[in-house]
C-alpha cells in the first residue's frame, strides 16, 4: 500500500485536476447541446441561457448528481479484483479522466458530436479490460449501458411524440389554441416540476447528509414533490399573465401568439433540462474522482459502500460551470443564429421530453447521454410531423460518433494508464 | 470551435422557399390583365414592356425553383414525401411558364383580339389571376399546417380554399366555352391563321387556371398521409 500512502496528496490534487478538466469539458461542450433547443427556437437569448444553466447545472449535480456518480464508479468494474492492488484503481480512474476528457477536447475541436457519458465509460472499459484484465470488467452492466443507449433515445421520441400529439390536440390544433395555452399548460409544467423534484428528493438528496432524512420519508417527499409541482404550475400561470398578446402578430401566421406564451415556458422546461443534465452528466467527471477520493482517504482499502463526499459534487458542479462560462457560451451564441426551424412549441415538447427521460434515467442509475435524448426527443417531434426538415445524414454521423467514441474513449485511457503506471510505479 | 450538433440537425425547411417561389409565380401571372389592356389596346410599347416584366419574374422564379431543389437533400426527413413537394413546384412553376409563353405568342403575333370577345378574355385572364391568387394562399397556409403537425382543424381551412380554387377553375372552362362559342360565327370573317391561335391563346388561358388547381390538388396529397 505504500504508492498509496507515499503520493496521496498528489493523487487527491490529480484526481481533482482532471475532474476539473472533464467537467470543463462537458460545461463547454454538452451543455450548449441541452440548452440548444430553447436558444435555437429563440425563446431565450443566450445571456439568459448562460444564467439558466449555471444555475440548475449546478443545483442538479449537487442535488441529484449522486446516484449515477455511484454507478460509474463501482458499476463498471469489479472493484473486488483490485483488493490486492487498489493503486491500479486509482491509476485507471484517473487516466479515464484524462482519457475522456483528451477525448472531448479532440472531438469538439474536430466538430464531432461525442457524447461525454460515452467518453468515460469506454475509458474506464479500456483500462480495466487491457491493464487488469477482461475479467476486471462487468459486462452485463456495461451491457445495460449500452442498451440505455438505445433505450433512452427511443424512451425519449416516444414521449416526444405522446406531448407534442396531446399538446396538439389540447392546444394547437383547436379553435382558441391562445385560450388554451393559458388553461393547460400549467399543467404540463406541474409535471415537470413534480418529477424533478420528486427523482431529487428520492435519489439525490440520500447523498446529502443534512437532508438525508427527507429522502427517507416516501410520504413527505411526494407531497414536498407536489408542492414543487404546483409551485412552477402557478409561477407559469403568473407569467403567461403578463405577456402582451398582440392580435395583429396572429394576421400573417395565425400562431404567432400562441408560441410567444410557450417561449416563455421554454424557460421552465429549459432550466428542467439544465438541471437534468447536470444531475445525470455531473457524474462522467466526479465518479471517478470520487473513486480516488475514497481510495486513497481508506489508505488503500477499496470500500464496499462510501458517501460521496459533498465537496466532490461542487468540483464537479463548479467545473461545468466553469467550462461554460469559459467556453460554452461560444457554441451557444452560435446556436442561437443557427436553429430556426425549431417553434417554442416544438421545443417545449422536445426538451420536456428530453428532461424527462434523463431525469428518470438518472433515477435508476443509468448513465444517458443528454445529447442523444434530445436528439431522440427531437426525432419523435419529427416523425409527429412537427418539424420541417430534420436532417438524417447528420443524425448519421451523430450514431457514427457515437460508435467512434467508446474505442477511442478505451485507447487512450489504456495510454494514460501504462503511463501512470511508468511514473509511479507498480 | 466546436460545431453545434443541434444546430446540424435541423435541415432548412423547405415551406419558406416553397411560398416564396409561388408568390412570384403569381407575381407573374398577375401581370396578364394589363398586358392584355394593352394588347387590346394596340399599345405594343406597353405591352413588351409588361411581357419583358413577366419574363423576368419567370426567369426569378425559376432562380427559386432550382434553390429549393438543390436545398432538399434526399437524407432529410420531412412531414411530407420529397417527391410531393417536387411535384407541386413543378406545377406551381408551370403557371410562370405558360404566363409566359401566351404574352410571347400574343406579343410576336400583334394578336389583336376581336370585340365580341374581348371582355370574355378579360374576365378569363381575371378568373385564371384569382385561382392562381387562391392557389397561393393555399400554399401560405402550409407553415400553419406544419405547427398544427397537420391538424384536421387546419386541414379543414386548406380543404375550404381548395375547393374555392376548383370552382373558379370550373368557371373558367365556363368561359372558355363561352368564347368558343362566340368566336365561332367569327371563323368566316377572320383570317384563318388568327382564329387558330385565338383558339390557341384561349386553350393556353385555360390552361393557366387547370395549373393553379393542380397546385391545389398536389397539396391535397401531401396533406393526405
Amino acid at each position: 500500500m505504500d504508492i498509496i500512502e507515499n503520493n496521496a496528496d498528489i493523487f487527491i490534487m490529480l484526481a481533482i485536476g482532471f475532474g476539473l478538466f472533464m467537467a470543463w469539458g462537458i460545461g463547454a461542450n454538452d451543455v450548449a447541446n441541452a440548452m440548444g433547443t430553447s436558444v435555437g427556437s429563440g425563446a431565450i437569448t443566450f445571456k439568459q441561457a448562460v444564467v439558466i444553466a449555471v444555475i440548475f447545472e449546478f443545483s442538479g449535480a449537487i442535488l441529484a448528481g449522486g446516484e449515477v456518480t455511484a454507478t460509474i464508479r463501482k458499476g463498471i468494474l469489479d472493484a473486488a479484483l483490485f483488493t490486492d492492488s487498489p493503486y491500479l484503481l486509482v491509476y485507471g480512474m484517473l487516466a479515464s479522466l484524462l482519457a475522456a476528457g483528451t477525448w472531448l477536447l479532440i472531438a469538439s475541436s474536430l466538430g464531432w458530436p461525442v457524447s461525454t457519458t460515452h467518453s468515460i465509460v469506454g475509458a474506464i472499459v479500456g483500462f480495466g479490460a487491457v491493464g487488469v484484465g477482461v475479467d476486471a470488467i462487468a459486462w452485463d452492466k456495461v451491457i445495460k449501458i449500452v442498451m440505455s443507449w438505445v433505450a433512452s433515445p427511443v424512451l425519449a421520441g416516444t414521449l416526444a411524440v405522446i406531448i407534442f400529439k396531446s399538446l396538439q390536440s389540447l392546444v394547437i390544433d383547436t379553435k382558441d389554441p391562445l385560450a388554451n395555452v393559458k388553461k393547460y399548460l400549467p399543467f404540463y409544467v406541474f409535471f415537470v416540476g413534480f418529477i424533478i423534484a420528486l427523482v431529487t428528493l428520492f435519489k439525490g438528496l440520500k447523498h446529502v447528509e443534512s437532508l438525508k432524512y427527507i429522502s427517507k420519508d416516501a410520504s413527505l417527499s411526494v407531497m414536498i414533490a407536489v408542492a414543487v409541482g404546483i409551485l412552477a404550475a402557478v409561477i407559469s400561470a403568473f407569467i403567461m399573465r403578463r405577456i402582451k398578446i398582440d392580435p395583429k402578430d396572429d394576421k400573417d401566421f395565425h400562431y404567432a401568439n400562441m408560441e410567444k406564451l410557450f417561449a416563455v415556458l421554454m424557460v421552465i422546461t429549459a432550466s428542467a433540462m439544465a438541471f437534468a443534465h447536470g444531475s445525470n452528466d455531473v457524474a462522467n467527471a466526479i465518479g471517478p474522482l470520487a473513486a480516488v477520493y475514497s481510495i486513497v482517504e481508506a489508505g488503500g482499502d477499496i470500500a464496499s459502500r462510501s458517501v460521496v463526499p459533498s465537496w466532490v459534487l461542487l468540483v464537479g458542479g463548479g467545473g461545468i460551470v466553469f467550462g461554460l462560462v469559459t467556453y460554452g457560451f461560444k457554441v451557444m451564441k452560435t446556436i442561437g443564429k443557427g436553429i430556426t426551424e425549431l417553434t417554442p412549441s416544438r421545443g417545449f415538447a422536445a426538451e420536456l421530453a428530453a428532461a424527462t427521460t434523463v431525469v428518470l434515467a438518472s433515477s435508476t442509475g443509468i448513465p444517458v447521454s443528454t445529447t442523444q435524448v434530445l436528439v431522440g426527443a427531437v426525432l419523435g417531434v419529427g416523425i409527429a410531423r412537427g418539424v420541417a426538415a430534420l436532417n438524417m445524414r447528420v443524425i448519421n454521423t451523430i450514431f457514427l460518433s457515437w460508435l467512434i467514441t467508446l474505442p477511442a474513449g478505451a485507447i487512450i485511457s489504456i495510454l494514460f494508464f501504462f503511463a501512470l503506471k511508468g511514473a509511479f510505479g507498480a | 470551435m466546436a460545431k453545434n450538433i443541434i444546430d446540424g440537425l435541423f435541415g432548412k425547411s423547405p415551406i419558406s422557399p416553397l411560398q416564396k417561389h409561388m408568390t412570384q409565380v403569381h407575381s407573374c401571372i398577375s401581370e396578364l390583365n394589363g398586358f392584355m389592356v394593352a394588347i387590346h389596346a394596340q399599345d405594343w410599347v406597353q405591352a413588351e414592356r409588361i411581357r419583358s416584366d413577366i419574363g423576368t419574374k419567370e426567369g426569378e422564379a425559376d432562380i427559386l425553383k432550382k434553390k429549393l431543389r438543390l436545398s432538399l437533400p434526399s437524407t432529410f426527413m420531412m412531414p411530407f414525401s420529397r417527391r410531393d413537394l417536387l411535384d407541386l413546384l413543378l406545377i406551381q412553376d408551370s403557371i410562370a411558364n405558360i404566363t409566359k409563353d401566351v404574352s410571347g405568342l400574343m406579343i410576336n403575333r400583334k394578336m389583336t383580339l376581336p370585340d365580341e370577345i374581348f371582355d370574355d378574355v378579360i374576365e378569363l385572364t381575371k378568373v385564371c389571376i384569382k385561382t392562381s391568387s387562391m392557389a397561393l394562399k393555399a400554399v401560405n397556409e402550409l407553415d400553419e399546417l406544419l405547427e398544427t403537425a397537420f391538424g384536421s382543424r387546419e386541414r379543414k381551412v386548406v380543404g375550404s380554399i381548395i375547393k374555392d380554387v376548383n370552382e373558379l377553375e370550373s368557371k373558367s372552362d365556363k368561359i372558355q366555352h363561352e368564347i368558343r362559342v362566340k368566336l365561332f360565327p367569327l371563323e368566316s370573317s377572320l383570317p384563318p391563321v388568327d382564329v387558330m391561335f385565338y383558339y390557341r391563346a384561349v386553350e393556353w388561358l385555360g390552361e393557366l387556371a387547370d395549373a393553379a388547381q393542380k397546385v391545389g390538388s398536389r397539396l391535397e396529397v401531401l396533406l393526405a398521409r
